[in-house]
């Protein structure tokens, strides 16, 4: 039945439906309306789980690992510097090979203080070893919630579902939220591989030397690699209940297009547009919309480029001394590929500036215009004039 | 439905988690020392004269085991009752306790163990020392040995050789066996009761005691042909004489004492002077003074130059005799039904006697005169016959430090003497250690031949002392000690909290001149276990557990007894430490 | 001096790797004897985090969560709720951490999960510096103390944080300290802790570390009993952050038997002592007045 609700509810009706037993999490703009959705669901007692109200975001990572160790289903969330507070319990998580669901709002890092949508805080955290997926929209957000716990648990790995802010997380839309009964054919009751039972005594994440330290370190890529498997199996079952699924990549109207414009998250919707209006004009574009960025699903991505000359990469994020984030990946995943298309990195919508079809437009007018991409990103819609020195 | 987490999870996945334990860890590789259970003594038990294993036996009584700490005084003493009452205890002046508070009351709960197993009737244990050979002894060394005496020294011969497997006659002169305890020493220090019966707990173990049958040099010449061996420990049954003008009107004090023991006199009222300064003179005069005479001991040094026991000193002037120092008689004159007597004042001088005692000298021409009804004389004594005493240093003559060996001229009869004719100091509980000694001389005499019986009588001292353990003799558990002594220092006193040291009850010194009541009283068994409590158990394991307890490395274990996992142990050194009472040692480990 | 019966049963192996005569592996063993099988530890960067070994072994055995520094007390409510949604009541969740992860980088996760009341017990053992990174101070590290970052003349000048007084301004239920010199002691609180179901029970042990404070290994106890005879380390209770109960009343020893025995004390002079003493008396009164009589309603 469709409700309309707002982005992060969407999450949190997911999160209510997976039967999640314990979560933690502290207070964060523009994450907190999970959470409270949630507190209020058990409060209600629409949920069985328990929330533990910790006093920082380091604490509520932390307060899952706990939890997932002793065999519970666990949900976090947060955003922004709350992420960057938990960073050492992300490497902890993943490696205790904990499959912790976290959502994550994408928001920028100050200062100055910004609340509002900027990706560089998920994509800082690209080496923790979490797998991350992006959403578009509230139904993306809920099912992605739910598919989430399936991959992480299958996976032996934790999950980042990733939000705009705002943009997302407080958008209201119609979204179609399952009754339990299906969910739980989705999602069946959690089976931990890993659990402290004092039946069978064992000390978990102790010190690991350099004679295995390496192997442990494998076996975390080893089960990266299964991801794409993994998330496939998952989501054919998804469409099979629920009758939608997303991909890891998606390709819209990338058939015979010469150039494609590459992003993650809601900025996708506004290229939509933007495509279909460039294409009624005749210009040959299509559009990548990233789903899954760890693991980096770089097989999928050179199928689907096909024959595309230019690839223009639209980074809502910056690596200071690099360039967009997304653009590297992409450039480096096609790098040994058959084909080699131009990779163009532009800059635009950090701290929450609006990402509007103009600029989407010029995006693609000037890599049409160039014959090689700049050495550096470009930074479209830059107001000299802003904040004087 | 595709989702199967089976097949989902069938890559293996390395983390870090535990499947084994540290045990694999030899960490025992690390240790440059090496803690171990050495068990030593205790200085209360090297000063025993019969080297009882003091601290032992107040662990058992601390832990309310009675019976196992009499069977352990027993193995060393006949005697519990007895020398828990009449012994000198100078093991309570060693004692490590007293160092922190005051001495345990080591003679108050020998005597509380003593009077429980006569109480109780405990049986005398058999096999007696863990030894597993001790049943076997008998049918292959039996031996027959007479026994000349039934005092202390006699008993205990007899009692010790018994144990090792011989037959044993003791003869006695007197009508009764018992020797100075059942003639010499008064009722209120040592009631009748408790005698008979450790005296009958011997000759229930097969000891035959022939009363009024005096060993005679006759007798001697022809043991021969029925014994294997003769022990003489006749005792100093004869009086010295004083040597006076008017000697002859004193009376002898042994003698007196000896009456009174067999209820013959009837004598009170009046005044007496003692002569004398031993235990013999003391217990002449509170034995007076319970009989209403009004006493006073006469002695020519001063008080603390008195051969009598301190405490017993303390008790007959608290209980109204006077003492007179400083006085040594002339001469003895009748003054109607009285008797004068005239004391030559003395005065001490720079020089010492051989046995370190001040020199004492006629003060000029002073005199005293003291007008009594009676003159008790209690100077010393000597053994009723010449021939009793042992023969001087010879070439053929051992003598041992209780115990003088020596061969029958015309038989060539092993002859041991003992009892008071040897012993360093003439104490009951001295004399129970000749007896055993000269136990330990005759069985290997017996099993090895006269040369090998000082080096195993030297394997028998408890500690450093002169004192012999029959247990170790026989190669019983305390064998393995450490015969070092724990000194103070060594005991670990965070363990121990002050306590008073429980006395028993005593009757005032009116109530004690008004019979011959006992004089001491006894500990109740609650009492007994707190005041057993306070021991140290210096060098000892009483089983607290401590080394087990704090071992950090968990490599202590039980096996019946504590064991050390030498695979795991560090040599951190707690266990030492925390021993409360050295009963263990850190050695550096032998690379 | 015979004991009164303790538990036997050791949950800790040979063969693990802490330094001879480590006091934080005696306080294991006791907890540990006291808590009996149906526990789980949660241990954050410390020394135990190598005493209870490295992969693929432990030295424990009842499970154990190594957990990140600062995380102990989050960490164990996590694995508290866990539990408690799976139906184990009956399986104690015991945080163990040393002071570093105590009194510094963990007291923020300590206090927000002792604030929830978590039903879990929180122990530090106490061996007052960082010694598993090499004896730096602590906000443990007593007055007058050298660790490698307070060295030469440069030794601490501040107080020790009194940890426990913190606890119980948190109004726990049960706050403790013990110490490895009193085995009954200790066990007892670790038994009435375990007993104290459903919320957040702290226990401070003063745990030697013959190793940082330059002491020979087997001294390990009788520094640890000096420490209570001196009245530096007190024993005693707080029920609801104001109950107080003392655990000892022996006439205290001068500081300077407990100062003078250890290296890392080594130079202090007469009037650094007498500084000491000073403190110790004033914490000794402070203490005192807690644990006097509570007021009466007419003297509010």
């Amino acid at each position: 039945m469709k409700e309309v609700v707002e982005g992060s509810h969407a999450v949190s009706e997911a999160v209510r439906l997976a039967r999640v037993q314990v979560m933690s999490a502290y207070p964060i703009t523009p994450q907190t309306h999970i959470v409270e959705a949630l507190s209020e669901y058990c409060a209600q007692g629409r949920m069985a789980g328990r929330f533990i109200c910790v006093e920082s975001e380091h604490s509520a990572m932390a307060a899952v690992i706990g939890a997932a160790s002793g065999g519970a289903r666990t949900f976090t969330a947060t955003s922004s510097h709350g992420l960057a507070l938990m960073h050492e319990l992300l490497h902890w998580a993943s490696a205790a090979r904990l499959p912790i669901v976290m959502a994550e709002v994408n928001r920028a890092l100050g200062p100055g203080w910004n609340i509002w949508m900027d990706q560089t805080d998920s994509l800082a955290q690209r080496d923790t070893g979490w797998i991350q997926l992006y959403c578009e929209d509230g139904q993306e957000a809920l099912d992605t919630t739910l598919l989430a716990f399936r991959l992480a648990e299958s996976a032996d790995l934790p999950v980042m579902v990733v939000l705009d802010a705002f943009f997302l997380s407080h958008t209201y839309e119609p979204v179609d939220i399952p009754d339990q009964a299906t969910a739980d054919r989705f999602l069946p009751a959690y089976r931990p591989r890993i659990q402290l039972d004092t039946r069978e005594p064992c000390a978990l994440s102790q010190m690991a030397p350099p004679g295995c330290y390496m192997e442990m370190r494998y076996d975390i890529q080893a089960g990266m690699r299964r991801v794409p498997d993994l998330y496939t199996t998952a989501e054919n079952d998804f469409e099979d209940i629920f009758g939608r699924r997303y991909g890891m990549l998606e390709a819209y109207r990338c058939e015979d297009a010469e150039i494609i414009l590459a992003m993650a998250g809601t900025a996708v919707s506004t290229s939509r547009q933007v495509v279909d209006d460039l294409r009624d004009r005749g210009e040959k574009v299509g559009l990548l919309k990233i789903r899954m960025f760890r693991p980096f699903p770089t097989d999928l991505l050179r199928r689907l480029v096909g024959n595309a000359q230019k690839i223009a990469v639209l980074d809502r994020n910056f690596c200071f001394g690099l360039g967009g984030i997304f653009a590297q990946e992409i450039r480096a995943a096609l790098y040994h590929g058959e084909r080699q298309p131009s990779v163009f990195s532009y800059i635009s919508g950090l701290g929450g500036r609006d990402v509007t079809p103009e600029i989407i437009e010029e995006i693609y007018r000037r890599s049409k215009s160039a014959d090689h991409p700049e050495i550096e990103s470009v930074w479209v819609g830059l107001d000299p004039g802003i904040c004087p020195v | 439905m595709t989702y199967d987490p089976e097949i989902m999870k069938e890559t293996p996945m390395r983390i870090s988690r535990s499947n084994i334990s540290t045990e694999i860890n030899k960490t025992g590789s690390w240790r440059f020392v090496r803690p171990g259970y050495d068990e030593k003594t205790a200085p209360c038990s090297s000063a025993c004269p019969v080297g009882e294993d003091i601290a032992r036996i107040e662990m058992l009584v601390g832990q309310g085991m009675f019976p196992a700490a009499w069977e352990t005084i027993l193995r060393e003493n006949p005697f519990p009752a007895v020398c828990g009452r009449v012994c000198f205890h100078p093991c309570e002046r060693v004692c490590n306790r007293g160092r922190m508070d005051s001495p345990v009351g080591i003679h108050h709960l020998e005597r509380f163990v003593g009077d429980l197993a006569i109480e109780n009737a405990y049986a005398v244990p058999h096999p007696f020392y863990g030894d597993e050979a001790e049943a076997d002894r008998r049918a292959i060394h039996g031996k027959k040995i007479a026994i000349a005496g039934a005092g202390p020294a006699g008993l205990s011969a007899a009692y010790f050789l018994t144990r090792l497997g011989h037959a044993c006659d003791v003869f006695d002169a007197d009508s009764e066996p018992g020797g100075v305890l059942r003639w010499g020493i008064p009722w209120y220090r040592l009631p009748e009761d408790a005698l008979k019966a450790e005296i009958s707990r011997i000759v229930d173990m097969g000891v035959n005691i022939y009363c009024r049958k005096p060993v005679t040099a006759e007798f001697l010449a022809g043991a021969a042909a029925s014994y294997d061996a003769v022990f003489l420990g006749c005792g100093h049954g004869h009086s010295l004489q004083m040597g006076i003008p008017g000697g002859e009107k004193v009376q002898d004090g042994l003698r007196y004492l000896h009456d009174i023991r067999r209820g013959e006199n009837t004598c009170s009222g009046g005044t007496a002077a003692v002569i004398g300064g031993g235990n013999t003179a003391v217990d002449v005069a509170q034995s007076l003074i319970r009989l209403g005479v009004d006493t006073v001991i006469v002695y020519r040094r001063r008080r603390r130059d008195m051969p009598a026991f301190d405490h017993e000193i303390r008790m007959a002037l608290a209980e109204g005799i006077r003492l007179m120092e400083l006085a040594a008689p002339v001469r003895i004159d009748n003054d109607g039904d009285r008797l004068t007597l005239t004391l030559q004042e003395m005065r001490i001088t720079d020089m010492e006697t051989a046995g370190g005692r001040c020199r004492v000298v006629p003060d000029g021409e002073r005199t005293r005169i003291l007008k009594v009804d009676q003159v008790y004389s209690a100077i010393g004594a000597e053994p009723s016959e010449s021939w009793y005493r042992p023969p001087e240093q010879r070439p053929d003559v051992l003598r041992m430090s209780h115990c003088t060996l020596w061969a029958h001229p015309a038989s060539g009869l092993p002859l041991v003497f003992g009892g008071d004719l040897t012993a360093p100091v003439r104490s009951v509980t001295d004399a129970v250690a000749s007896g055993k000694q000269a136990a330990m001389m005759l069985d290997t005499l017996f099993r090895e031949g006269k040369a090998g019986i000082p080096e195993r009588i030297a394997q028998c001292r408890v500690g450093d002392g002169p004192a012999l353990s029959m247990e170790i003799y026989l190669s019983g558990s305390r064998k393995s000690r450490n015969p070092a002594i724990v000194p103070y220092t060594a005991i670990n006193t965070d363990y121990f909290t002050p306590a008073d040291r429980a006395v028993p009850p005593t009757l005032s010194p009116l109530e004690r001149r008004t019979a011959f009541e006992e004089v001491e009283g006894g500990y109740s068994p609650e009492t007994a276990v707190r005041e057993a409590t306070r021991c140290f158990n210096c060098g000892i394991c009483n089983d607290c557990d401590n080394c087990r307890l704090y071992c950090p490395e968990v490599a202590i274990y039980m096996d019946g007894t504590r064991c050390i996992n030498l695979d795991y142990c560090k040599g951190c050194g707690i266990c030492v430490v925390e021993c409360p009472r050295n009963a263990m040692t850190l050695e550096e480990e032998q690379s | 001096m015979i004991r009164s019966p303790l538990p036997q049963t050791d949950y800790m192996t040979s063969g693990h790797v802490g330094c001879p005569g480590c006091g934080a592996t005696v306080a294991m063993k006791f907890a540990l004897r006291a808590l009996g099988e149906k526990t789980m530890m949660v241990i954050p960067a410390c020394c135990w985090a190598i005493i209870a070994g490295s992969h693929p072994q432990s030295s424990l055995k009842v499970p154990i969560l190594h957990t990140a520094f600062a995380t102990a007390g989050a960490a164990a409510s996590g694995l508290r709720a866990a539990l408690d949604m799976k139906g184990d009541t009956d399986t104690v969740v015991v945080a163990w951490a040393g002071d570093g992860g105590t009194f510094d980088i963990g007291f923020q996760a300590l206090s927000g999960a002792v604030e929830r009341n978590e039903d879990f017990i929180y122990v530090c053992y106490d061996n007052e510096a960082y010694m598993n990174t090499g004896v730096q101070r602590s906000s443990s590290t007593p007055f007058g103390t050298r660790t490698t970052t307070t060295p030469g003349s440069n030794w601490k000048q501040t107080r020790k944080k009194n940890i426990v007084e913190a606890l119980a301004a948190h109004r726990i239920p049960y706050a403790a300290t013990a110490s490895i010199a009193f085995p009954e002691d200790m066990i007892r609180k670790f038994q009435r802790a375990r007993m104290l179901k459903g919320g957040s029970r702290f226990i401070h042990v003063f745990a030697t570390c013959p190793t940082g404070w330059r002491v020979p290994t087997d001294q390990c106890i009788k520094i640890a009993r000096l420490a209570v005879q001196t009245r530096i380390f007190p024993l005693y209770e707080v029920t609801d952050g104001i109950h107080y109960t003392l655990n000892q009343d022996a006439s205290p020893r001068p500081v300077r038997d407990y100062l003078q025995v250890q290296g890392r004390f080594s130079h202090l002079s007469e009037v650094d002592y007498d500084t000491i003493q000073g403190m110790v008396d004033e914490d000794w009164m402070l203490l005192k007045r807690k644990v006097g009589p509570w007021p009466s309603e007419t003297d509010i």
